[in-house]
């Protein structure tokens, strides 16, 4: 069994590693620090099991937990936590694994041999329940079997088509499967919804014109475009951006 | 460790220091203000009359009236004085006061003039004669008893706030100790280390118990600036070990008087709260400062750090915390210690200033 042991603080990873060392059948592949470094981690090992810290600076465990439910095979999670009521309600709840810090190595080779796959709805519960702050710092996409990050602050508007919605980042644009309305809600702080279809990053909006025919369109920064304001939205739209 | 605990209440108005005048206990206390008042006119009487019990009788059923009525006024207008200033409310109750006195007076008075008028002796004597003097007595007299009165109010409510608020900052101190979290972390961190470096685990559960011996001592008590520092570097300690490189504290405190007694746990909760809310959330960390300025009367304590990007964990905990501070430095150096944070784009500082001179008012 591959395992990756994801925490910040090196005394806590030492232990587990060591703890790992002593279980049968467990081979600990890889360490990382933050939710980052473990989403990349995990691409390029593909662990069965991720030993996962909740409160680590950057992207935080729960976080790194919904990227990685995305994949293909993703890998069964198990949470620790030196203390976190809240959490650990929350995994209660989802029948998700956790280990309390410090672990013991009965309990540790017990949740691993019951170590199991968490649903996205299972883990979009626990976020909401979990962390302090609902919002993900990061979107994720799958590019040929990879799963690529775009950072929220990249992003300069959401886009729905039909089925899918185009995420417009600094970075070019890819289509990812979540609806307008629950992005809205999610990052309702930064970005504001201009149209039916549309939704913009307040913090990439340059300026909002009048056509001649009344209309409003928002120019954005970085992009030769203008997006189409719908006229219901124009007034909202307007007195937030003087705001 | 100042840690989670229950968000005190807001503070009440603080003219609401008028009881419920139509709660029994009150109106007792009305009705004990207008004997007391009674007894005390009746002797000053004595040199110019004579029979001492039908002038007590008398006056107390008048002044009886008159607190009864002046009761129903302040109950029935209580809601509206709570959202005054205490001044204003005061001035109005006052006010309310000296007119039922006024009213009654006048009722009085006409009683006496027209349905006694015919009647010749000992009733129509209990009656007053002089109808202006009548009232502008009453008046005067009413203003100084009510002054007197609201001020009792006054004085008694603010004395009964201060017994609630010590007990609560006490309570609130005792809850405050530990915090969960860097309890459990702090002991995980003693496990990794009991096989790859017995000697630091060593030295890391003496760190820790001396922290909890510290943090278990009476609050009330004030310990010399030098403990309490001491007590904040066993903190940072523990927590060096856990965040390594991450976390930097830069002391610069060798301005201060180390000798001067400060309440305990003051600096320790701010060096913590620097960690947990501006040092962990960072992924490459930071520094700590924790500095010290002396000045002709007092000594400012000032602790910074760099702040996480929004988003971060936020600063709820931090306001329990020096709540908590607040409340203790008020009780230990009243109206003279201050605690002030602010926050800048990229650094949150909580700065302390509290007297230089000895302790007056220890709690």
């Amino acid at each position: 069994m591959k395992v990756i042991i994801v925490d910040d603080e090196p005394p806590a990873r030492d232990r587990l590693r060591r703890l790992l060392e002593e279980i049968e059948g467990c081979e600990c592949v890889g360490e990382a620090g933050n939710g980052q470094d473990a989403i990349a981690l995990v691409t390029r090992e593909g662990p069965d099991v991720v030993l996962m810290d909740i409160r680590m600076p950057g992207m935080d465990g729960v976080e790194a937990a919904r990227h990685l439910s995305t994949l293909d095979q993703p890998p069964a999670i198990i949470f620790t936590t030196a203390y976190d009521e809240y959490a650990v309600r929350a995994f209660e709840t989802q029948a998700a694994g956790y280990l309390l810090k410090p672990v013991r190595r009965e309990k540790l080779s017990e949740a691993l041999a019951r170590a199991g796959r968490l649903t996205r709805p299972q883990l979009a519960a626990i976020a909401a329940t979990s962390t302090a702050t609902r919002r993900r710092t990061h979107l994720s996409v799958r590019v040929r079997g990879e799963l690529r990050l775009i950072p929220i602050e990249e992003v300069l508007y959401f886009l729905a088509d039909q089925k899918y919605v185009t995420v417009r980042h600094r970075g070019g644009q890819e289509l990812i499967e979540e609806s307008l309305k629950s992005l809205e809600e999610e990052f309702s702080e930064d970005f504001v919804r201009i149209h039916r279809n549309a939704l913009v990053a307040t913090r990439h909006m340059a300026s909002i014109d009048r056509a001649a025919d009344g209309q409003y369109a928002v120019r954005l920064r970085e992009l030769p475009e203008t997006l189409q304001v719908s006229r219901r939205l124009a007034s909202d739209l307007l007195k937030r951006f003087r705001a | 460790m100042v840690g989670n605990g229950n968000d005190t209440p807001p503070a009440a108005p603080r003219s609401s220091y008028l009881p419920d005048f139509c709660a029994t206990r009150t109106v007792l206390a009305v009705v004990l203000i207008s004997e007391t008042v009674a007894i005390v006119l009746a002797l000053a009487r004595q040199a110019l009359e004579s029979g001492f019990w039908t002038d007590l009788a008398r006056t107390s059923m008048f002044l009886l009236w008159i607190g009864l009525c002046s009761a129903a006024v302040l109950c029935w207008s209580r809601p509206r004085l709570e959202r005054m200033s205490v001044a204003f409310a005061s001035a109005a109750a006052l006010a309310m006061l000296v007119a039922v006195t006024v009213v009654i007076s006048e009722a009085t008075w006409r009683v006496g003039q027209y349905w006694f008028a015919g009647v010749e002796g000992s009733v129509a004597d209990l009656f007053p004669s002089d109808h202006a003097g009548f009232l502008i007595r009453n008046a005067g007299i009413a203003f100084i008893v009510s002054a007197l009165a609201l001020r009792y109010f006054f004085v008694s409510n603010e004395w009964r706030r201060t017994v609630e608020t010590k007990a609560r900052s006490r309570i609130e101190a005792l809850q405050a100790r530990i915090r969960p979290h860097f309890l459990f972390n702090s002991m995980n961190t003693i496990a990794a280390l009991t096989r790859t470096d017995p000697r630091l685990a060593e030295e890391a559960v003496e760190d820790l118990a001396d922290l909890f011996r510290a943090n278990l001592r009476e609050t009330r008590n004030q310990i010399p600036l030098k403990e309490e520092l001491e007590v904040a570097r066993l903190y940072q300690r523990i927590e060096q070990l856990r965040l390594g490189p991450r976390l930097a504290v830069s002391w610069d405190v060798s301005a201060l008087p180390m000798d001067l007694l400060v309440p305990s746990l003051v600096v320790q909760p701010l060096l913590e709260n620097a960690i947990y809310h501006g040092i962990e959330p960072l992924p490459d960390g930071g520094t700590v400062t924790v500095s010290g300025v002396r000045h002709e009367r007092e000594v400012e304590l000032r602790v910074s750090n760099p702040l996480a990007k929004a988003g971060g964990s936020g600063h709820s905990g931090n306001r329990i915390a020096l709540d908590n501070i607040r409340e203790r430095l008020e009780l230990a150096y009243p109206g003279r210690a201050r605690v002030h944070v602010a926050e800048t784009e990229s650094e949150y500082v909580v700065t302390l200033a509290f007297p230089l001179t000895a302790n007056e008012a220890s709690a």
